[in-house]
C-alpha cells in the first residue's frame, strides 16, 4: 500500500490496510458526485502493453462480479443523490460480460438517477461487440460506445499482443450504430516499433471511413512491468524515434482537423459538441464515484482507489475496500489542477489560472515557470488564458512537472 | 618479561588478518568460539571492503624455551594509499612477519612493505601462507624472496592460517630470531604514537609504544609536536580484549585515553613525554601525512545560486565532514565556492581508495549525498616573478600570463605482472606519458616493469586498466618521486556558454584535443536533453579545442490519461523532478553527478 506523499494528510488505516469506503467517503451530500467509473476487469486476453487492473477469468466470476457490483451500488445510493450527468464504464472489456449478465450490470447502473442528457459511455473491444449486447446497451440507456480499434494493421496488433481481426472494428460500429448509438469513439495507438508514418495515415483513413464522433490517439507507452517494456529492455523491439513519433502526431493533428475533428486534449479529438464529458470531469478536478476492483474516485477532495483484487472486492462487505486513500493539501491539489487542467488545448480560462496561482504557497514559483515557459514559446497565457502552444504541447510534462508542488 | 614488538605486513589478500586470528588464538587469547573471523579489523566498512584502514596492537604471551615472552603485535593496512600508516606502525617495532600467498607468489605491495620494514632497520620473518591450498608453490614463492628480497629461502616459515599449520613454529620463531627492544636512552618518558583512534564513548584512543621510561595513569602528558598537555584518564591493553592496567613500562605497547575530544590534536608519529619531567628531545621520523589526490565534494541538493535552501545542506555535510575528521585526521578539506556547484569542500586524501573510503562514510554516517567532482593532483606553478604556488585545483591556477612553468607529481611505479602481458602494459605506460626505467626477473613466467609516470595519469582508470590487461594478476604499487615540469594546460569546459570550473582539467598540451573530445563526448551521453539547445565547448587559453551539441527535447508528455488515476500520474511527474533535484544546476542545464566523474573514463 502506497503512503500519501509528504504534502498530503493521509487519514489512519486501519487492520490489513483497507479502509471501509464508507468511513472514508465524505458525509452523503457534502460535495455533488456529478460522475461514475466502473471498473470491470475482465479481458480476453493480456495485451501486452496493457498495465490496466485486467486479467483473464478463469474462475467464472462474472455473475459474482455483477452481484458485487449491484450490492456496491445499493451502498453508495446515499452519496449518488443528485443526478449523475456522465457515468464510463471502462476495463477490462465491460462487453465480455454475458450479454444477460451486461444487461444485468446496466440496468443497476441505470438504476441510479441521471441528468436527462447524461452521457454515459462504455468501452468495448471490437471482437465482443454483437447484435445481442449493443441491444443490452442501448436498452440500458448507454449513449456512447468506445471501441479498442488501436491499429489496423495485423502485424502492428500482433507487436501488442492484441488479438483481433481489424474488420471486426467496422463490424462493431455497424451493430452499434443499428442499435442506435450514436457517439462512437476509436482509440488508436501510435508508435508502435516498426510502424511507419504510412501505416498510421493508413489506420487514420480507415478511422476516418468509419466517421466515429470522437477519436483517441495515444502515444505507445512502455509501462513497467509489461512484456512489453521486458522485450524492450531485453533488446526485441526498439523504440520508435522521437522524431517520428512526432511527425505521427502532427500527421494526426492535419488529416483529423481537415476532416472536420478538433483537437481539444493532448490525445483527443472530437466532432464539435462531441468531447467526453466525463474526461472533462478529470480535467477539471470535479467529484465522480467509484466502482468496481482498482476504480478510482474523487469526492471533493478526497480520493481513494477501490481495492484492485477481485477476490477481495467480491468477498465484500458492500463498499468495503479502499486503498491509496489521499487528501491532497492545498499545494499538491494546485499541482494537480495544472497537470489536468492543462491537457486542454484550449487550457484554462484566465481566472482560473489566476485564481490556482493565488492558492498555496507557491504561486510566485508558479508563475516564474509559467513566465518561462511562456519565453521559450511552450505556453501563452493572455486573455484567453492558460494553455500550451502546439510546440510546447508535446513538452507538456517538462513544464507541468514544475508547476507540481515542489518542497523545497 | 622478554618482549617482542612485531607487525605484520602483506599484500592485500594474502592472508595478515587471517594469520593475526591465528596468533591470538594459538596463544590462548581468544577461544574459538571468540575468534570471530578477523578480529583486529573493527569497522563495518573494513570488514566489508575486506581491507583494514587502521593499525590496531595486541598482547599476548607465548612461552619459549622455559620462559614467557611478551608479544606485541600491530595489524597494519595493507593498501598502497596508507603507507605512513604502516610506516607510523613499523617504526613501534622491531621486527615484521612478512606474509607471502604461496599461491599468488610476491605481489607489488609485498616488496613494497618490505622495503619500508627494511627501511625502518627491522628484523623480518618470511612466512609463506596457504600452504592448505593444492595449488600452493611454497618451495617456489620461497625462491621469490630470495630472488627479490634477498632473504634465504630456507628461513621461510611455512604456514597455513587456516589449518594452524607452522603457527606454533612461527610464534618460536618471533622469540627467538626478531630481536628484543634496544635498551633505553634516557629515564625520561618517550612514547611513539604510532595510531590514533576515535571512540564514541572516550573520545580519541592513543596508540603508544614506549621507548624509553614509563606512563601512569594519572600522569600529565606533554605533546612534544604541538605542546599540548592532557591529564591521562585511561591506560590499557588489548588482549585483544580491553584490560585496564595502571602503567605501561618501557619498550611496552598500548593505548592511552587523555579526555581528547578530536583526533586533529593528535598526530600520528608525535612523541609523548611527561609535562614534569619532559625529554629533551623527540623520537625521530615524524612526518606530516601527504595528500596525493584532491577533489571536491557537494551537497547534491544544494542550488548554485544561493537560495535559501542550500545553506541547511552545506551545513549539515560540513558537519558530518567534522565528524570524520575526528576519526581520520589523514584526509584535508576546506570551504570551496564554485559557481556552478554552490558551496562545497575541496578535500585531500592519501590516495584514490582512501578518497571512496571518505565518500561512503560521509554518505553513510553523515547521511548526506554527495556530488563528487574529478580527483586530480596537485600542482606546482613557478610564476613568472620567481614564487612557486602549489594548487589542488584547476581552477586554481593563475592566469596563464605569470605562469612560467607547471609541475606535476611524477611516481615511480612498480609494476609485478606476468610475462606474456609486458609489451601490453609498456604501450599503456607509454600512452600515459611514461618512462620506461627497466624489467626485473622475478621468478619464472613473471616480471617487475619499473616506470615514472605522472600521477595524474594513474589515477584515469590506471589501475583498472592494469588489471584487465593482466586478467587480474597483475599488482603495482607507487611512490613519489618528485615534481616535474611539463607541457601542461587548463582545459576549461563550457556548458552553455557557462565554464564549469569543476569540470575543468589539466592536461599535457598534446593530449588536450583529443581528451577534450573524449570529455564532451561524455558529458553528451550523462546530460539529459532540455527544453533547448545546449552547445558544450572546450578551450584552451581562450581558443575552443573541441564542441559538441546536445539536441533539444522535443518529447516528454503522458499519452495516456486514463480513469482519473491523478495520484498515479502525479507521483511519475514527481519521480522524474526528484531525479532531476539530484542534479546540479549550471544556469538553466541540470548535470548529473555522473557527468562530474565521466571525464575520468579515458575512452580508450
Ligand atoms: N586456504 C587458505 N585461505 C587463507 C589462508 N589465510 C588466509 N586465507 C584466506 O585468504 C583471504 C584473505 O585473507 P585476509 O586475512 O583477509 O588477508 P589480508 O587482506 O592480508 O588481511 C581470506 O578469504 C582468507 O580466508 C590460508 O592459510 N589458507
Ligand atoms: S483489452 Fe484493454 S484492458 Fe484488456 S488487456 Fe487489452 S488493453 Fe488491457
Ligand atoms: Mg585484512
Amino acid at each position: 500500500m502506497e503512503a500519501a506523499t509528504a504534502s498530503s494528510i493521509s487519514l489512519p488505516q486501519h487492520g490489513g490496510g483497507l479502509l471501509g469506503i464508507a468511513a472514508i467517503a465524505p458525509t452523503p451530500g457534502a460535495h455533488a458526485v456529478s460522475g461514475l467509473y466502473v471498473h470491470v476487469p475482465f479481458c480476453r486476453h493480456k495485451c501486452h502493453y496493457c498495465d490496466f487492473y485486467s486479467f483473464v477469468d478463469r474462475d467464472g466470476r462474472q455473475e459474482a462480479y455483477v452481484a458485487a457490483l449491484e450490492r456496491d451500488i445499493e451502498a453508495s445510493r446515499a452519496w449518488l443523490t443528485e443526478p449523475l450527468s456522465t457515468i464510463f464504464v471502462g476495463g477490462g472489456t465491460p462487453t465480455l460480460l454475458e450479454p444477460l449478465l451486461l444487461q444485468r450490470a446496466m440496468e443497476a447502473i441505470g438504476s441510479l438517477p441521471r441528468a436527462a442528457d447524461a452521457e454515459w459511455t462504455v468501452e468495448a473491444n471490437p471482437e465482443t461487440v454483437d447484435a445481442a449486447r449493443a441491444d443490452a446497451l442501448v436498452r440500458s440507456g448507454v449513449t456512447r460506445v468506445s471501441i479498442g480499434a488501436q491499429s489496423f494493421h495485423p502485424r502492428h496488433l500482433e507487436t501488442l499482443e492484441r488479438h483481433h481481426d481489424p474488420a471486426s472494428v467496422g463490424r462493431a460500429a455497424q451493430f452499434l450504430r443499428a442499435a442506435g448509438i450514436e457517439d462512437i469513439n476509436l482509440d488508436l495507438i501510435f508508435g508502435i516499433p516498426g510502424s511507419s508514418l504510412e501505416d498510421w495515415s493508413a489506420d487514420l483513413e480507415q478511422v476516418l471511413g468509419l466517421s466515429p464522433t470522437h477519436v483517441s490517439c495515444y502515444n505507445l507507452t512502455f509501462e513497467p512491468n509489461t512484456p512489453l517494456e521486458a522485450k524492450l529492455r531485453q533488446g526485441r523491439i526498439v523504440k520508435m524515434d522521437e522524431e517520428l513519433e512526432l511527425g505521427m502526431l502532427e500527421l494526426a493533428r492535419s488529416i483529423l482537423e481537415g476532416a472536420g475533428y478538433t483537437h481539444y486534449e493532448i490525445s483527443n479529438w472530437s466532432k464539435p459538441g462531441h468531447e467526453c464529458r466525463h474526461n472533462l470531469l478529470y480535467w477539471l478536478m470535479g467529484s465522480w464515484w467509484g466502482l468496481g476492483p482498482s476504480a478510482t474516485a474523487q469526492v471533493g477532495r478526497r480520493r481513494w482507489k477501490v481495492v484492485p483484487r477481485l477476490g477481495d472486492w467480491l468477498a465484500g462487505p458492500a463498499l468495503g475496500g479502499a486503498v491509496d486513500l489521499e487528501v491532497p493539501d492545498e499545494d499538491t491539489w494546485v499541482g494537480e489542477a495544472f497537470m489536468m487542467g492543462l491537457r486542454l488545448i484550449d487550457g484554462m480560462p484566465r481566472d482560473r489560472a489566476e485564481s490556482l496561482l493565488k492558492m498555496g504557497l507557491q504561486g510566485e514559483r508558479r508563475r516564474r515557470v509559467i513566465e518561462q515557459a511562456c519565453a521559450r514559446g511552450h505556453m501563452a497565457f493572455d486573455e484567453r488564458g492558460l494553455r500550451f502552444s502546439m510546440r510546447g504541447l508535446p513538452l507538456a510534462n517538462e513544464v507541468i512537472r514544475e508547476l507540481l508542488a515542489g518542497k523545497d | 618479561m622478554p618482549i617482542r614488538n612485531f607487525s605484520i605486513i602483506a599484500h592485500i589478500d594474502h592472508g595478515k588478518s587471517t594469520l593475526a586470528d591465528r596468533l591470538l588464538q594459538e596463544t590462548n587469547a581468544v577461544s574459538l568460539r571468540e575468534a570471530k573471523a578477523q578480529f583486529l579489523d573493527s569497522m563495518d566498512l573494513e570488514r566489508e571492503r575486506g581491507i583494514t584502514i587502521k593499525a590496531s596492537a595486541v598482547t599476548v604471551t607465548w612461552p619459549y624455551k622455559g620462559e614467557d615472552y611478551e608479544l606485541n603485535f600491530i595489524d597494519t593496512p595493507g593498501h598502497v594509499d596508507f603507507a605512513y600508516e604502516v610506516s607510523r606502525a613499523l617504526s613501534a617495532c622491531e621486527g615484521a612477519i612478512l606474509v607471502v600467498d604461496s599461491t599468488q607468489g610476491i605481489q607489488a605491495q609485498t616488496v613494497a612493505n618490505a622495503y619500508l620494514a627494511i627501511g625502518n632497520g627491522l628484523t623480518i620473518i618470511p612466512v609463506i601462507n596457504k600452504i592448505d591450498l593444492p595449488s600452493a608453490d611454497a618451495d617456489g614463492v620461497a625462491m621469490e624472496v630470495e630472488q627479490v628480497l634477498g632473504m634465504p629461502a630456507e628461513e621461510c616459515v611455512y604456514v597455513s592460517a587456516k589449518t594452524g599449520q607452522g603457527i606454533r613454529e612461527l610464534l618460536n620463531a618471533v622469540c627467538e630470531k626478531l630481536p628484543g627492544p634496544p635498551p633505553p636512552t634516557t629515564t625520561k618518558l618517550r612514547a611513539l604514537i604510532f595510531d590514533a583512534k576515535y571512540d564514541d564513548y572516550r573520545g580519541v584512543v592513543i596508540y603508544i609504544r614506549i621507548f624509553d621510561g614509563s606512563l601512569r595513569l594519572g600522569d600529565k602528558i606533554r605533546m612534544m609536536g604541538t605542546g599540548r598537555t592532557f591529564p591521562v584518564t585511561e591506560v590499557n591493553r588489548y588482549t585483544p580484549f580491553i584490560q585496564r592496567i595502571k602503567a605501561l613500562g618501557t619498550a611496552q605497547v598500548g593505548s592511552i585515553c587523555a579526555s581528547i575530544k578530536t583526533l586533529a590534536d593528535v598526530r600520528v608519529g608525535d612523541t609523548i613525554t611527561l609535562d614534569n619531567d619532559p625529554a629533551d628531545e623527540p623520537l625521530p621520523g615524524y612526518e606530516e601525512p601527504k595528500q596525493m589526490v584532491f577533489c571536491d565534494f557537494y551537497p547534491s541538493s544544494a542550488d548554485a545560486t544561493g537560495g535559501s535552501g542550500k545553506k541547511g545542506d552545506f551545513e549539515a555535510m560540513r558537519e558530518a565532514i567534522e565528524k570524520l575528521r575526528i576519526n581520520d585526521a589523514s584526509f584535508t578539506y576546506e570551504v570551496q565556492h564554485s559557481e556552478a556547484l554552490g558551496f562545497g569542500f575541496r578535500c585531500g586524501f592519501l590516495g584514490l581508495l582512501h578518497m571512496d573510503i571518505i565518500q561512503e562514510r560521509l554518505e553513510r554516517e553523515g547521511s548526506v549525498e554527495v556530488v563528487q567532482t574529478a580527483p586530480t593532483v596537485s600542482y606546482r606553478i613557478l610564476k613568472t616573478d620567481g614564487e612557486e604556488v602549489e594548487i589542488h585545483n584547476p581552477a586554481d591556477l593563475p592566469d596563464p600570463g605569470i605562469i612560467s612553468e607547471i609541475r606535476e607529481p611524477i611516481v615511480k611505479v612498480e609494476v609485478i605482472c606476468p610475462d606474456e602481458c609486458i609489451g601490453d602494459l609498456m604501450k599503456l605506460c607509454d600512452a600515459r606519458r611514461g618512462i620506461f626505467k627497466g624489467q626485473r626477473f622475478l621468478s619464472k613466467g613473471r616480471q617487475i616493469l619499473d616506470y615514472e609516470l605522472p600521477l595524474a595519469e594513474i589515477i584515469y582508470d590506471f589501475y583498472d586498466k592494469l588489471k584487465s590487461i593482466t586478467r587480474g594478476y597483475g599488482t603495482m604499487d607507487y611512490e613519489l618521486v618528485e615534481f616535474r615540469a611539463n607541457r601542461l594546460a587548463k582545459v576549461n569546459i563550457l556548458v552553455n556558454g557557462d565554464p564549469v570550473e569543476a569540470l575543468s582539467t589539466i592536461c599535457h598540451r598534446d593530449m588536450a584535443e583529443q581528451r577534450s573530445r573524449v570529455i564532451l563526448q561524455k558529458l553528451k551521453e550523462q546530460i539529459d536533453r532540455h527544453q533547448f539547445e545546449i552547445p558544450l565547448q572546450a578551450s584552451v587559453g581562450g581558443k575552443v579545442i573541441a564542441r559538441e551539441t546536445i539536441k533539444s527535447l522535443r518529447k516528454n508528455v503522458i499519452a495516456k490519461c486514463y480513469g482519473g488515476d491523478i495520484s498515479r500520474k502525479r507521483k511519475l511527474l514527481e519521480k522524474q523532478k526528484e531525479g532531476k533535484k539530484r542534479m546540479k544546476q549550471v544556469g538553466s542545464v541540470s548535470i548529473p553527478q555522473s557527468a562530474f566523474l565521466a571525464i575520468l573514463d579515458q575512452g580508450d
